[in-house]
C-alpha cells in the first residue's frame, strides 16, 4: 500500500510497562530500540512487537544510532558513555564502551560509511569518535549543552544544535566552524523563572539535500509550567537562508523529533501537556496539513525503513506503530 | 509558661495540630465566666430601625462618658490634664473626622470663631461630620477594620470601595453593614460588593472563621481550633466551631459563565472537632460565643432552592450564613456592640479600651469595662449609627484634653520628669495585663495617634498645595466646559470630594504602598528606614516642595519679613504658632541664607518630617 | 549518621568523571581580611544567610539522590568530603565542601502549596501571623543601631509578605530588587549636602521638642529611629554602587545569582543580620531535569564561593546558613519530564554558625517516597534555626498586650543537627 500519511492509524500498541524515552529503526528494519526511565534498553522484533529488555547503562538513554550495516547498535546515556552493543546477539553485552562526555551524552550519529560516530553533550562539546571507540576530534564552539547532532549524508559536514537554538556546521575533516545556523524563536530565556529554554532538539535533511529542518519549541510563555508550541525552522543548504518557519498553533507541546518522508512530507513528533501528536507538514507551507492524535504524551520517534511505519515512544510505557497508509481491509 | 507548653507538647506532638498558633495572652489569675457580661440572652428590647432613630431623641452619651473617666481618675488620685487649646483641637479633630489637617485658612477661621462663640467646636464637629470627606475617611477606616489591607481581586477594590463609600454617605449603621457582608454570595452583581470579606479571603475556612471572631466579635479564637486555648481559659474550641458552623456548610462556586467566583451553599453537614491535647471529641451547632446555639428549622436537612452540582451554585431552603449575619446583628450579641465600640474608641482616643483590639477575653478585660459596657448599650439604642457614637466621643472631655500630660515649666520640670516616668510605667504596666494604671494613663490626657497612610497622604498634600491646587484647575476646567451650570456644581462640596479623591488616588496610594503594614486596624506604631527615605529622597515630596504656582513654597516665598514667614510657615504645616526658640532658629536660617528659595523648602520639609506632623496630638 | 573528622580530605570518587576544579585552598589569613571582614568576625554579631530555592528543588537532584530507583531519574549520587554521604552530581562543588555542611532528609511539611510551604518554613508554623525568620534574628540579633535594616531579601519576585507579623515594623525585610540599591536611597540632585544636614539637624530638633512634650516618647522615637536607619543607609549606598572586582565575578560567576551572592556577602560583612538570596527557576513541573542542569549548575559553584569567603574571613562561625524551598518535588516524573510539587519527603541544608557540619540527620525510603527516619517538619526547624543562633526558640515574643512563643510550642529543636 503506498504511503498516505492522511490516513495514517495505529497499527500497534507494545507494552514494555515503564516510562519510555528514545527510540530508533535499526537499518535493515528487523527491529527497534528503545529506552526506558529504568535505564534498562529493548529491543522489539519490529514485525511480531517480542521484545528483550536489558540493563545496559547507569542512568536514562535518550538518543540511539546504528553503524550503516545495522549488526551494531551506539546508545547514548545521562551517565557520560555511549555503548556499542551488537544489534542482533541474543543477550547484548557491550562491544565498545566510551566515556564521551562530562555529563550527558543526549544525542549521536554515525556517517554515511560508517567510519566516524559523532556525539554531543552537556559539556557543550561535540565529539567524533572511530567506530573502535577512539576520540578522533573534539569540537568546542557551543555555549550550551548540545541537544542533536546529524551527519550530512555526504560526509562533509557534521551538524550540531544547542539549547540556544544554534545549530553548527562543521568541516568533518578539518574540525573547522564552517557556518551556524541561528534558529532564534527555538530559544527563549525567561527572566522572571531565570531559565534558558528550547533547544535544536532534532535536525535533519530533505531527501533532495536542499532543505534542513529542525524542531523544537516556541511561544515558551511558562517553561517550568510546560506552556509552549512546537516549531520547526527550514533552511536552505545552499544559501544558509531561512526559508519558513512551521509553528504547530494551538497545540501545547514539544516538537521531539523530525524525519522526511518520501513523499516530501515533514513528519515531526509533539509530546507536552497537550498530549502526543504526529504532525505533517509540506515543505512549502506554514502550517500543518494533517495530524494524528495518540493516546499519550510521546517522548520519541523512528520512521521504519520502509519509510510507511512509524514508532512513537510514549509516557505511558507502551511503544505505538502507526501506518502511513490506508488500512488494511 | 513556655516551657510547661513545650513538654505539654511532647506529650501530643504524634498528634496533628493543623494549626499550631499557640497565642499566649497573658491571662489574669482566676476563673471568670466566659465573656461574663453576656450571659445567655438578657432581656433586651429589639434593635430599632436606624432610620427611626432620631439623634435629638437619644439621651446624651458624653457627660456619662466624663462621669466615669472622671470618677476613675478621682479614684487614683490623678488630675486630667488641661483642655486642648483651640490650635491642638483643631488640628486633632480635623484629622480623626475627616482624615487631614485642617488648611490654615481652616484654621484661622477656627481660632477666630472659637475666641467668640462657646459652641465652636460642637458646630465644627457637626460640620465636619457632614462633610463628604468624612466620607471618604470612614472608608478609609472600615475597609481596613475589614479586609485589613489584604486586597484581592475577586471584587474589585474600587467597587468595595465605592460600595464603603455609599453605606457612610447614607450613614448606615454598623448592623446593616456587617449583616450585608455577613450574608453576601457575591451572586448578584450589585450585592457583589460587600462579598469581598469572603472572596477576598478565598472563603478559607479557617481565615474567615478567625476573621468573623475578630473583625466582628473582638476575639482571636485561632489558638482555639486545635484545642481549648491553652492560656485563655475563656476561648474554647467549641466558641471556634460555633462560628465555623455557620460558614462550614458554604464553599466558592465559579460561575463558568462569567468566571466569577461566588458562595454557594449546602443544606447538611455538621461540624465536628478534636483536641490535639486531649483528644477530647466534640461537636457543635451554629452559636456565637456564648449566646444559645441556633437549630436547623425542622425538615429543613437537604432541602434546597437550587441543588448544588458542578453547574449549579447551591442555595439551601434555610441558610446557616444567612444565620450567622441575623445572629451577629441581634440586639442581644452585646458582644459585636463591645468590639466596634472598641474600634471606634481606639480610632477617636488613640487606644482601644480592650487592647490589642481583638483580644477582648475574661483575663484581658476592657481597661474600663463598664466604660466600654456603656458605648456598646448606647451604640445597639441609638441603631448601631457609628456616626452618632464618634460625635458623642469627640464632644468629651476625655477626647478633648491636652495631649501634653504635664504643662512642663521650667521651674517644676525636675517634678514633671517624676510624673512622667511614673506614667510611663503605668503604660508598661498595662501592657502585661493590669487594667487599673492603663485606664488612668488612657484618659489623664490625650493619647498621640500616629496619622494613617492616608491621613498623611492628605495632610501633606493639603499643606503643600496640591490639593488646592488641583482644585482650583479642576474647577476651571469644568466651569470652561460647562460655564454657569460647571461652576455650580464645581462648588459642589460633595462633587469636590468626589473629584479630588479620583484626582489624587495615585498619590494616596504611593504612601499607602511606603506606610501601610499589612494587616488591620492597630494602635501601635512603628517606622522603618523606606518611610523615612521617602520623605527625605522620594521623588513625589520632594517635587511638591518646589516654588510652582499655588504651591505653598511659592507662598511663602512672598513673604519678605523673615519673622512673618516663620509665624506663617508654622501655621501652616503645624497650624501653631513657632516658639521663640524656633522662631529665632527660623529667622537665623532665613537670614543666613544665599538661596532663599532652597531654605524655605528645606524649612516646609523639616517641619512636614517632623514627628509633630507624623502623628496626631 | 556520619560525622566528618578529616577536614580537607575529598573523597577521591568526588572527581571521578574529572569536571570538578580544584578545590580552592582555603587560606583564613588575618592579614587578608578587609576591614568590614574583621569588624563583622570581632563584633561578635551573629547573623543569616539564607539561599532559598524558589519554586521547590527537587530532593532527588539534590540532597536525597535516589538513582537507580523507580523514581530515582537520570542523575547519578557522587561522594563528597564527607565519607559515608552522597548527594546529586548536579552539586559537585558542595561535595566538595559537605564537611562544612549538613543535611536534613526527612521533612515532612503536609504541604504540596507553594505559598503555605514558604509560610511554613519562614515562620515554623503551618498557619497564622507569625514573624518570617529573617525577622525575628533582625529583632534578637541586630545590634541597637544597626549600620543596614536587619532582613533584607534580594530577589525580582515574590510576594509582599507581612514578614515582621507583631513584631516592630523596622524588623520586617526590606526587599532589594536584585542588586539594586534600595528605593529612594539616592538624594535628588538639587538638595546640597549641607543644606541636606541643616535641614535634617532643624527636623531632628522639632522632633526631641514634640518628644518632651507628648505623652509617648516610645512613638517618637521609633520615628526618630527610622531616620536614623535610613541615614545609616544612605551612608552605604556604596555598596550598592560599587561594581563587584572582576575577580570576584571570575569566581561567582556574571550571571544576576552570582551578582546578588556578592552583594549578599557585602551586606553581611557590613552589619546586615539576615540576608536572603532568592534562586528563581525550581517550579519545574517540564523538563525537571534539564532545569535542574541549569538552575543547580549556576547555583552551586556560585554558593560555594559565597560559603568559602566567609569560611575564610572567619564570619561562618557567626553565621548560620541556610538552603532551603518551600517544599521539594515528587517522587513520580510526570509526562513532561517534570516534577510536581511534593512536600512529604524534603530535605534542607544548612551550615556554620551553631550548626554540628558534615550531618545528615533522619532518611526516607528506597524509592523517596516518604519519610522513613526521625520526621520533622518546618516547626522543628524553626527552633533548630534559632538555637544554632543562641536564642532560646522556646522563650517568649513579648508584646504589648501579650507573649507569644518564639517557636511552635508543640515543636522541637533537631538536636542531632546542633553543634
Amino acid at each position: 500500500m503506498a504511503l498516505d500519511v492522511t490516513k495514517t492509524h495505529v497499527l500497534h500498541e507494545w507494552k514494555y510497562g515503564k516510562p519510555m524515552i528514545a527510540c530508533r529503526y535499526e537499518p535493515q528494519g528487523r527491529f527497534l530500540f528503545s529506552s526506558s526511565e529504568d535505564y534498562s534498553l529493548q529491543r522489539w522484533n519490529a514485525e511480531s512487537g517480542e521484545k528483550i529488555a536489558w540493563e545496559a547503562h547507569d542512568s536514562w538513554v535518550r538518543d540511539f544510532a546504528f553503524l550503516p550495516d545495522g549488526e551494531t547498535v551506539i546508545s547514548a546515556g545521562c551517565d557520560d558513555r555511549i555503548i556499542f552493543w551488537p544489534t542482533a546477539a541474543e543477550k547484548p553485552e557491550p562491544k565498545v564502551e566510551v566515556a564521551a562526555h562530562k555529563g550527558w551524552v543526549r544525542c549521536v550519529d554515525v556517517n554515511g560509511d560508517g567510519s566516524l560516530i559523532a556525539s554531543g553533550g552537556n559539556d557543550r562539546l561535540v565529539k567524533l569518535w572511530s567506530p573502535d571507540g577512539k576520540l578522533v576530534k573534539e569540537l568546542a564552539g557551543h555555549e550550551r549543552d548540545v541537544y542533536s547532532v546529524f551527519f550530512h549524508p555526504d560526509g562533509r559536514f557534521l551538524l550540531s544544535g544547542d539549547l540556544d537554538g544554534k545549530v553548527h556546521q562543521w568541516e568533518v575533516a578539518t574540525g573547522k566552524l564552517a557556518r551556524t545556523f541561528e534558529a532564534k524563536d527555538l530559544h527563549s530565556y525567561n527572566g522572571g523563572q531565570g531559565v534558558h529554554y528550547g533547544g535544536i532538539r532534532d535536525i535533519t535533511l530533505s531527501a533532495d539535500k536542499k532543505t534542513l529542518a529542525m524542531t523544537g519549541l516556541h511561544k515558551a510563555s511558562n517553561p517550568l509550567g510546560a506552556v509552549n508550541e512546537p516549531l520547526n525552522y527550514l533552511f536552505d543548504w545552499e544559501s544558509g537562508k531561512e526559508v519558513r518557519k512551521q509553528p504547530a498553533d494551538g497545540i501545547k507541546g514539544i516538537g521531539t523529533n523530525i524525519d522526511f518522508l518520501s513523499d516530501g512530507t515533514e513528519l515531526v513528533a509533539s509530546g507536552g501537556s497537550g498530549g502526543g501528536y504526529l504532525l505533517f507538514f509540506k515543505a512549502g507551507e506554514e502550517k500543518h496539513f494533517h495530524n494524528l492524535k495518540l493516546k499519550d504524551t510521546v517522548r520519541g520517534m523512528s520512521v521504519h525503513p520502509d519509510g510507511l511505519r512509524v514508532a512513537t515512544t510514549h509516557y505511558d510505557g507502551h511503544i505505538r506503530i502507526s501506518k502511513m497508509t490506508e488500512k488494511a481491509a | 509558661m513556655s516551657r510547661w507548653l513545650h513538654q505539654r507538647a511532647d506529650d501530643v506532638c504524634s498528634l496533628r495540630c493543623s494549626v499550631t498558633a499557640l497565642c499566649v495572652v497573658v491571662a489574669l489569675a482566676g476563673k471568670v465566666a466566659a465573656f461574663a457580661d453576656a450571659p445567655g440572652r438578657p432581656d433586651v428590647p429589639p434593635l430599632p430601625e436606624p432610620a427611626t432613630v432620631k439623634q435629638q431623641d437619644l439621651p446624651l452619651l458624653h457627660p456619662q462618658i466624663d462621669a466615669l473617666v472622671d470618677a476613675s481618675l478621682a479614684a487614683s488620685g490623678v488630675s486630667a490634664a488641661e483642655p486642648a487649646s483651640d490650635g491642638e483641637f483643631v488640628r486633632r479633630i480635623y484629622l480623626d473626622l475627616i482624615g487631614r489637617v485642617p488648611g490654615v485658612d481652616e484654621t484661622r477661621e477656627f481660632l477666630v470663631d472659637a475666641a467668640a462663640n462657646t459652641d465652636a467646636r460642637t458646630q465644627l464637629i457637626d460640620r465636619l461630620l457632614d462633610s463628604p470627606e468624612h466620607v471618604r475617611r470612614m472608608q478609609y477606616v472600615l475597609d481596613e477594620m475589614i479586609m485589613e489591607r489584604r486586597g484581592g481581586a475577586n471584587v474589585p477594590d474600587a467597587e468595595w470601595k465605592a460600595w464603603l463609600r455609599q453605606s457612610v454617605a447614607d450613614n448606615r449603621s454598623w448592623s446593616w453593614i456587617a449583616n450585608e457582608i455577613l450574608s453576601a454570595d457575591g451572586a448578584e452583581t450589585e450585592k457583589r460588593p460587600p462579598a469581598k470579606f469572603y472572596l477576598d479571603r478565598d472563603f478559607a475556612s479557617e481565615v474567615v472563621t478567625r476573621d468573623v471572631g475578630r473583625v466582628f466579635l473582638g476575639v482571636d479564637l485561632e489558638c482555639a481550633q486545635c484545642h481549648d486555648h491553652p492560656n485563655i481559659e475563656t476561648y474554647l474550641q467549641r466558641h471556634y466551631y460555633g462560628i465555623n458552623a455557620f460558614l462550614s456548610r458554604s464553599y466558592v462556586f465559579t460561575d463558568a459563565k462569567s468566571k466569577k467566583k461566588m458562595l454557594g451553599e449546602k443544606a447538611e453537614g455538621e461540624v465536628k472537632f478534636t483536641s490535639v491535647f486531649t483528644s477530647e471529641e466534640g461537636g457543635t451547632a451554629p452559636r456565637l460565643l456564648d449566646l444559645p446555639p441556633i437549630a436547623d428549622p425542622e425538615g429543613t436537612a437537604g432541602e434546597y432552592v437550587a441543588k448544588p452540582d458542578k453547574t449549579t451554585r447551591g442555595v439551601p431552603k434555610y441558610s446557616r450564613r444567612q444565620q450567622l449575619a441575623e445572629q451577629m446583628t441581634a440586639p442581644e450579641n452585646l458582644d459585636f456592640r463591645r468590639n466596634i465600640a472598641n474600634r471606634i474608641w481606639a480610632l477617636m482616643a488613640g487606644r482601644g479600651l480592650v487592647e490589642p483590639l481583638d483580644v477582648r477575653h475574661a483575663g484581658n478585660p476592657a481597661a474600663h469595662p463598664e466604660l466600654l459596657s456603656l458605648l456598646a448599650e448606647r451604640l445597639r439604642d441609638s441603631g448601631d449609627d457609628l456616626r452618632w457614637l464618634m460625635r458623642e466621643i469627640a464632644l468629651s472631655n476625655a477626647y478633648q484634653r491636652s495631649s501634653s500630660p504635664i504643662e512642663v515649666e521650667a521651674s517644676d520640670a525636675a517634678d514633671a520628669q517624676v510624673v512622667q516616668a511614673s506614667l510611663d510605667e503605668a503604660a508598661e504596666t498595662s501592657d502585661e495585663g493590669s487594667s487599673e494604671p492603663a485606664a488612668v494613663a488612657d484618659f489623664q490626657a490625650a493619647r498621640i495617634k500616629p496619622l494613617s497612610p492616608e491621613q498623611l497622604a492628605w495632610s501633606v498634600m493639603q499643606v503643600l498645595g496640591v490639593t488646592d491646587r488641583t482644585l482650583a484647575a479642576k474647577q476651571a476646567e469644568l466651569a470652561k466646559k460647562d460655564g454657569d451650570a460647571g461652576a455650580k456644581k464645581a462648588d459642589d462640596p460633595v462633587w469636590q470630594e468626589q473629584m479630588l479623591g479620583e484626582a489624587l488616588k495615585s498619590n494616596v496610594d504611593q504612601f499607602a504602598a511606603q506606610f501601610a503594614g499589612q494587616g488591620g486596624q492597630k494602635t501601635g506604631f512603628d517606622a522603618t528606614a523606606n518611610q523615612a527615605l521617602f520623605l527625605i529622597n522620594g521623588s513625589l515630596v520632594q517635587g511638591w516642595l518646589e516654588p510652582i504656582s499655588g504651591s505653598l513654597t511659592e507662598r511663602l516665598l512672598k513673604i519678605e519679613d523673615n519673622g512673618q514667614l516663620a509665624d506663617e510657615l508654622f501655621l501652616c504645616v503645624l497650624g501653631r504658632q513657632p516658639n521663640a526658640e524656633e522662631a529665632a532658629e527660623f529667622q537665623s536660617v532665613l537670614g543666613g541664607a544665599d538661596d532663599r528659595t532652597q531654605a524655605v523648602k528645606d524649612l516646609i520639609w523639616a517641619l512636614l518630617a517632623s514627628a509633630e506632623f507624623r502623628f496626631n496630638h | 549518621m556520619a560525622r566528618n573528622i578529616g577536614c580537607n580530605v575529598i573523597d577521591h570518587a568526588v572527581s571521578r568523571r574529572g569536571f570538578l576544579g580544584a578545590a580552592s585552598a582555603a587560606a583564613t589569613v588575618g592579614g587578608l581580611l578587609t576591614p568590614a571582614q574583621a569588624e563583622a568576625v570581632q563584633s561578635g554579631q551573629k547573623r543569616i544567610l539564607q539561599l532559598f530555592l524558589q519554586g521547590g528543588v527537587s530532593q532527588f537532584e539534590s540532597w536525597d539522590p535516589k538513582p537507580g530507583t523507580k523514581y530515582g531519574g537520570p542523575f547519578r549520587a557522587i561522594s563528597t568530603s564527607v565519607p559515608g554521604t552522597q548527594i546529586c552530581e548536579l552539586l559537585p562543588h558542595t561535595a566538595q565542601r559537605m564537611h562544612q555542611v549538613s543535611i536534613v532528609r526527612s521533612i515532612n511539611l503536609k504541604t504540596n502549596d507553594h505559598g503555605q510551604g514558604r509560610l511554613f518554613m519562614e515562620k515554623g508554623r503551618r498557619a497564622g501571623e507569625f514573624p518570617y525568620i529573617g525577622s525575628v534574628a533582625a529583632k534578637y540579633l541586630s545590634p541597637k543601631n544597626p549600620p543596614l535594616p536587619g532582613y533584607l531579601h534580594i530577589t525580582t519576585r515574590g510576594l509582599t509578605d507581612n514578614t515582621n507579623a507583631f513584631l516592630e515594623a523596622q524588623h520586617a525585610q526590606m526587599r532589594l530588587e536584585g542588586v539594586q540599591a534600595p528605593a529612594n536611597l539616592a538624594r535628588p540632585d538639587k538638595v546640597a549636602d549641607e543644606a541636606a544636614r541643616r535641614r535634617e539637624e532643624i527636623r531632628s530638633r522639632l522632633s526631641q521638642r514634640f518628644a518632651g512634650r507628648s505623652g509617648q516618647k516610645a512613638f517618637v522615637e521609633s520615628f526618630e529611629s527610622s531616620f536614623e536607619l535610613a541615614d545609616r543607609l544612605m551612608s552605604q549606598k556604596p555598596l550598592f554602587d560599587a561594581e563587584p572586582s572582576a575577580k570576584d565575578v571570575e569566581r561567582y560567576g556574571s550571571h544576576p545569582f552570582g551578582q546578588r551572592c556578592i552583594l549578599a556577602r557585602k551586606l553581611l560583612e557590613n552589619g546586615a543580620t539576615c540576608v536572603k538570596v532568592t534562586h528563581h527557576g525550581y517550579d519545574t513541573h517540564a523538563e525537571n531535569f534539564n532545569f535542574h542542569l541549569e538552575q543547580l549548575g549556576e547555583y552551586d559553584k556560585t554558593a560555594c564561593m559565597l560559603l568559602d569567603d566567609l569560611h575564610d574571613s572567619g564570619m561562618l562561625d557567626s553565621t548560620l546558613v541556610m538552603i532551603y524551598s518551600e517544599f521539594g518535588r515528587t517522587p513520580k516524573v510526570n509526562q513532561r519530564y517534570g516534577r510536581d510539587h511534593w512536600g512529604a519527603s524534603v530535605s534542607v541544608a544548612a551550615g556554620g554558625c551553631g550548626i554540628k557540619p558534615g550531618v545528615v540527620v533522619g532518611s526516607t525510603n528506597p524509592e523517596g517516597t516518604e519519610v522513613a527516619d526521625r520526621e520533622v517538619d518546618a516547626g522543628d526547624l524553626f527552633h533548630t534555626w534559632f538555637q544554632a543562633l543562641g536564642i532560646d526558640s522556646t522563650a517568649d515574643h513579648t508584646i504589648p498586650g501579650k507573649t507569644i512563643p518564639i517557636g511552635d510550642p508543640t515543636k522541637a529543636p533537631i538536636e542531632e543537627l546542633l553543634a
